[in-house]
């Protein structure tokens, strides 16, 4: 059986909202990594230079993980009211087939109902689109993350004295990376399951 | 959903929905009523969201939708009231009455079209159409926000859950003897209802009440000479036993 969509939301939401807690973290390195270059002066002048985009990186993950958060807690409450209203279309379904007496009486709710079923899906799909195309950008900061570790490696060698000091931050942000990768991934799956399930 | 008339005088009607055959297992069957007068329609403690198609096809049978008006709940448990988001849907002009203080907890059973009314903690009365009925406090019995409905013109009593008891949904609708019933209600009333004090003044307010039909939310209807002797062993009943052991 498919996993409720308003679930598969709030899954994708968790998801982007650890994701955007290792952001932070990423952040916080950038921080450590600019005070240690600075320490080292000129051997470390690339990798200071680094630092700021690292900086930026963090800044633009945490931003766009909070929005396809609030996208995804949207795209929830959206799907609960979905579920409500076609749980109500189909109840509403099963009593025209009982032909009670009064069943006319009944079809400006049930068309109502069905008007608000039919809006919150076309909602639900533009949302499910949105989400699709947030998590896609989410994935070009990954692979610039990526680019952007290989670069603290190369400049962590050459730094003389500070060397293990920067290669445990171009480690870390190897790491952090990963794990951004990681929840983005899951967020895909999970959503890639749904559209799987959706017809 | 079995549908039986309690009342009739005009257009004035008291029906009873209950014994529910399709009911799911495990799901305790619940006695809904409605009181009809003219064009106006009150539909007393709904029911839960399992019965709720069921029960607006029994409802229909009887009024278009139009007519249903007004909700009430005499409280907020899940089998008084939770099919309210579906309501929500097929009456967006109906007002709820409940006790005040639930507003903002049955309101998380989804309430977006339907008008809460709050009524007060001594009570208060509703017009439906032509007729008056009256939300008699009946708090802590069980629960700490509770009314019961009286129609002085029917002279019946929607009791709630006082007078309930725990049976199979081919029971008979109405007590025939006190005596074998009330094994049925005992242990009921003893865990649910909390307080005496609550207890005793609800029987205050009762026996001023006429009462022909006392129609509780749960098992089968009261008639005199049974109402009285309800209320006697009622009396005499201590209630609240779990903090007792």
């Amino acid at each position: 059986m498919a996993t409720p969509i308003f679930v598969t939301a709030a899954s994708i939401a968790a998801e982007l909202h650890q994701a955007m807690l290792e952001a932070k973290g990423l952040a916080l390195t950038a921080k450590n990594a600019r005070a240690l270059a600075v320490r080292a002066g000129s051997k470390t002048v690339g990798f200071k230079a680094i630092t700021h985009f690292i900086d930026e990186l963090a800044s633009d993950i945490i931003r766009q993980s909070q929005y396809i958060n609030g996208v995804s807690e949207h795209l929830s409450h959206n799907a609960v009211a979905l579920w409500r209203a076609s749980t109500a279309a189909e109840k509403f379904d099963w009593i025209e087939t009982q032909h009670s007496d009064n069943i006319a009486s009944l079809h400006h709710a049930m068309q109502s109902c069905y008007q608000q079923r039919e809006a919150l899906s076309h909602t639900l799909s533009r949302g499910l689109r949105e989400l699709e195309q947030q998590l896609e950008e989410g994935d070009k900061h990954i692979r610039t993350a990526n680019l952007i570790a290989t670069s603290s490696k190369v400049e962590a060698a050459s730094a003389g004295d500070f060397r293990n000091q920067l290669e445990v931050i171009a480690q870390n942000i190897t790491d952090t990376a990963d794990k951004i990768r990681a929840h983005l991934s899951q967020a895909r799956r999970l959503l890639g399951q749904r559209q799987k399930h959706t017809p | 959903m079995l549908a039986t008339t309690l009342y009739e005088e005009g257009d004035h009607r008291w029906i009873m929905f209950a014994r529910d055959p399709q009911k799911a297992e495990g799901i305790i069957d619940t006695n809904q009523y409605m009181v009809q007068s003219g064009d106006q329609a009150i539909l007393l403690d709904p029911g839960g969201i399992e019965l709720f198609a069921p029960m607006l096809s029994a409802v229909l049978k009887f009024v278009p939708a139009e007519h249903i008006t007004h909700l009430f709940a005499s409280h907020q448990d899940p089998d008084i009231i939770s099919s309210l988001g579906l309501w929500d849907q097929a009456l967006p002009n109906a007002k709820l009455y409940s006790p005040w203080l639930w507003e903002s907890f049955i309101r998380h059973f989804g309430m977006e079209k339907i008008e809460f009314c709050a009524i007060p903690d001594e009570g208060m009365t509703l017009n439906i159409g032509r007729i008056q009925l009256q939300f008699i406090p009946a708090h802590y019995l069980h629960s700490s926000g509770n009314f019961h409905v009286y129609d002085p013109k029917a002279k019946i009593l929607m009791s709630g859950d006082v007078g309930a008891a725990m049976e199979s949904t081919d029971a008979p609708l109405w007590v025939d003897t006190m005596s074998t019933h009330i094994p049925k209600m005992r242990k009921f009333h003893q865990r649910w209802m909390p307080s005496n004090e609550a207890k005793l003044d609800w029987i205050r307010r009762a026996r001023q009440l006429d009462i022909q039909i006392m129609a509780p939310q749960h098992g089968r209807l009261f008639q005199p000479p049974h109402v009285q002797e309800f209320l006697n062993w009622f009396e005499d009943l201590p209630v609240g036993i779990a903090i007792k052991g």
